[in-house]
């Protein structure tokens, strides 16, 4: 029922709080919880619910780890101002728990969505890019690479 | 070590993110209206960019009102709030002229000195007449006069040392200090929950600097093994000095650091210990002369103590203390003493008599006494606490009593409610203390009576139910009044 809160050596206020215990659990439970409401907002079948979680999930999740730069307050004098908050996790360093969690979640919800949509068409192609683009911007080697100069700093 | 509840850990996480969704909403459509608008400002650079202050325009602005509260008395046990009300949801608060007289839990006014006092306020105003409010000069220039050289001495003897230096402001000794003792190619080895004045001074020295885990000498060995061994970024030349700096208490957990076995390390390994002792000096300890002390570790181990004088002496001000050739080295080169002017002569005199009234030099047993009833104060109310079933961090004997919120929510809600009943206490969120772990500090003082502290329990009892943060279960009513028998037997 309790659990312990182990204040981590992380200086960057920023991403110290994806290291407490409950991270991962909110993030699921808010996943499924959104899936509920879609289904109860549009009535919609429930593999295009999921279809419709996926895909703002990506949006959603790649404007915040993969576009946003720098960080939401100013104490820290903007020394993270050119990185991305996915960059910033963990001090930069590749591979660790957090971040392989965070790269297998999309993968799973794309499994869910392409699985509970029968494979179809329109649904697919989109969610496959979705996930392709969210994959690749998780690896190690895309570690502060910006394509074609896009969301390079001023 | 602190456990919170796993569905509270949940819920604050949840609660943030709705927070930060609503916040970006409200930016992206402010953006929106922003462009139909016209702005006369063409031409003129941002001040800063849209997503730096993102925390102080969506969240903190929102429940403004708990913080900075104006005060309009001396900040005793007892004083005069400022009401204030806003007519745009907080964005901005206009002061009224109604005064409300609350009970002080947030000041740090651990012995007692922060008002008018028998001893001390007479000769401070003496001081006031003689000198004036202000050298108007630097300490080299003139800036220094008897009751500064007196002053100095008299730290170093309170403190252990062979002699101090005092600068005008706390945070400035920080961190004009940390860049002329170490520099490039040293190595600052600092706690994780080190003050920012500490984490200011070791940015700006240009020295390395490696983080600890908080209070963990364990810790702290396995880094100054590891860099010792690797030396210097890129040469792996050995460095040129390690300096680990601790504080003596926290102020945001109230935890005692655990000096004894950090100096054992850090002479097995010879690098220098730094001692920040803010909020220990004058507060804890037989003779109040802080953790040394209370801990029992020798000062000749410790090679730097700083200390403040704004918390346990009532004045403004901060000090270095050290052997002689340091002090001697630290006047020639630290721009604080050279270049700033120099404190207060009136503050001066009050550290003087603050210090002589602790240690029983005016004649009186003032300061034994107010030495006892804050630690009793402290260990009564942290039990009591305790007993009703809140989360209280903090060891015995400290004055420091953080009393764990974690919702984002509860914090304006502790605040507000508190203030209603007329309970003015502090409530610390995001950038001071980790995201999750928002808290209410209590400061108690030597001038709370037992009734101060009977009042601020039931107040503190009644709001913690009707806010929610009881989270451990509460002792029975029984086996208190058993224990409290037991005690007085």
């Amino acid at each position: 029922m309790y659990v312990r809160a182990v204040p981590p050596a992380d200086l960057n206020k920023n991403t110290e709080w994806f290291t407490y215990p409950g991270v991962w659990t909110t993030y699921i439970s808010i996943l499924f919880f959104s899936w509920l409401i879609v289904l109860s907002i549009f009535g919609c079948s429930p593999g295009s619910a999921w279809t419709i979680v996926h895909l703002v999930h990506f949006f959603v999740t790649y404007h915040f780890f993969h576009w946003k730069k720098g960080t939401p307050f100013a104490d820290d004098q903007g020394i993270y101002n050119g990185l991305t908050w996915w960059e910033q996790i963990d001090n930069g360093k590749q591979l660790t728990r957090n971040r392989k969690f965070l790269t297998v979640v999309p993968v799973v919800l794309y499994l869910i969505a392409s699985h509970t949509t029968d494979y179809q068409h329109p649904m697919l192609f989109f969610n496959t890019l979705a996930v392709f683009v969210l994959v690749v911007a998780k690896f190690p080697n895309m570690h502060k690479v910006r394509i074609f100069g896009i969301n390079a700093d001023r | 070590m602190i456990k919170i509840p796993y569905l509270t850990a949940l819920t604050t996480h949840f609660s943030y993110g709705l927070l930060f969704a609503f916040g970006q909403f409200r930016d992206f459509f402010r953006k929106i209206f922003d462009w139909w608008r016209t702005n006369n400002l063409q031409g003129y650079a941002p001040i800063c960019l849209d997503f730096e202050d993102f925390y102080t325009r969506r969240l903190y602005l929102r429940i403004q009102d708990c913080f900075g509260r104006p005060i309009s008395s001396a900040p005793d046990a007892w004083f005069d709030v400022v009401e204030r009300y806003s007519n745009d949801n907080n964005k901005t608060l206009k002061r009224t002229e109604k005064r409300t007289r609350c009970l002080n839990l947030g000041s740090y006014n651990y012995l007692g000195f922060a008002a008018s006092d028998e001893y001390c306020t007479p000769r401070a105003i003496d001081s006031l007449k003689r000198f004036s409010a202000s050298t108007c000069s630097s300490r080299v220039d003139g800036g220094t006069t008897t009751v500064h050289t007196e002053l100095e001495e008299c730290v170093a003897n309170y403190v252990g040392k062979p002699a101090a230096i005092a600068f005008g402001m706390g945070y400035v000794t920080n961190s004009a200090i940390l860049p002329v003792l170490i520099g490039k190619g040293g190595l600052i080895i600092s706690d994780s929950l080190n003050h920012n004045s500490i984490v200011n001074g070791a940015r700006g020295s240009g020295a390395t600097i490696r983080v600890f885990q908080h209070n963990t000498p364990s810790h702290l060995e396995k880094v100054l093994r590891e860099q010792i061994a690797e030396g210097q970024p890129r040469t792996h030349r050995p460095w040129k000095k390690i300096i680990v700096v601790v504080e003596g208490i926290y102020s945001m957990e109230g935890e005692i650091c655990r000096l004894p076995e950090i100096v054992s390390v850090c002479k097995k390994y010879k690098a220098y210990v730094y001692l920040d002792e803010a909020h220990s000096i004058g507060a804890v300890g037989k003779t109040g002369r802080g953790v040394c002390e209370l801990l029992g570790v020798d000062t000749a181990d410790v090679d730097i103590m700083m200390g403040t004088f704004t918390k346990s002496f009532g004045s403004c001000g901060g000090y270095i203390a050290g052997s002689k050739e340091l002090i001697q080295y630290l006047k020639y080169t630290c721009p604080a003493h050279l270049y700033a002017t120099s404190i207060s002569p009136a503050a001066a005199q009050q550290i003087i008599s603050a210090i002589k009234v602790i240690l029983g030099e005016d004649g009186s047993s003032r300061g034994a006494q107010k030495l006892a009833r804050i630690r009793e104060n402290s260990n009564f109310f942290r039990s009591e606490l305790q007993k009703m079933g809140f989360e209280v961090l903090g060891d015995n004997d400290s004055p420091i009593m953080p009393i764990m919120l974690y919702n984002p929510a509860k914090i304006p809600a502790f605040s507000r409610e508190c203030l209603k009943q007329n309970v003015a206490v502090v409530t610390v969120t995001f950038p001071a203390t980790p995201l999750l772990l928002a808290r209410a500090r209590i400061c108690i003082s030597a001038s709370h009576t037992r009734e101060d502290l009977i009042k601020a329990l039931e107040v503190i009892s009644q709001v913690g139910d009707l806010v929610g943060i009881k989270y451990f279960p509460a002792e029975p009513k029984k086996q208190q009044q058993e224990k409290e028998m037991i005690k007085l037997e």
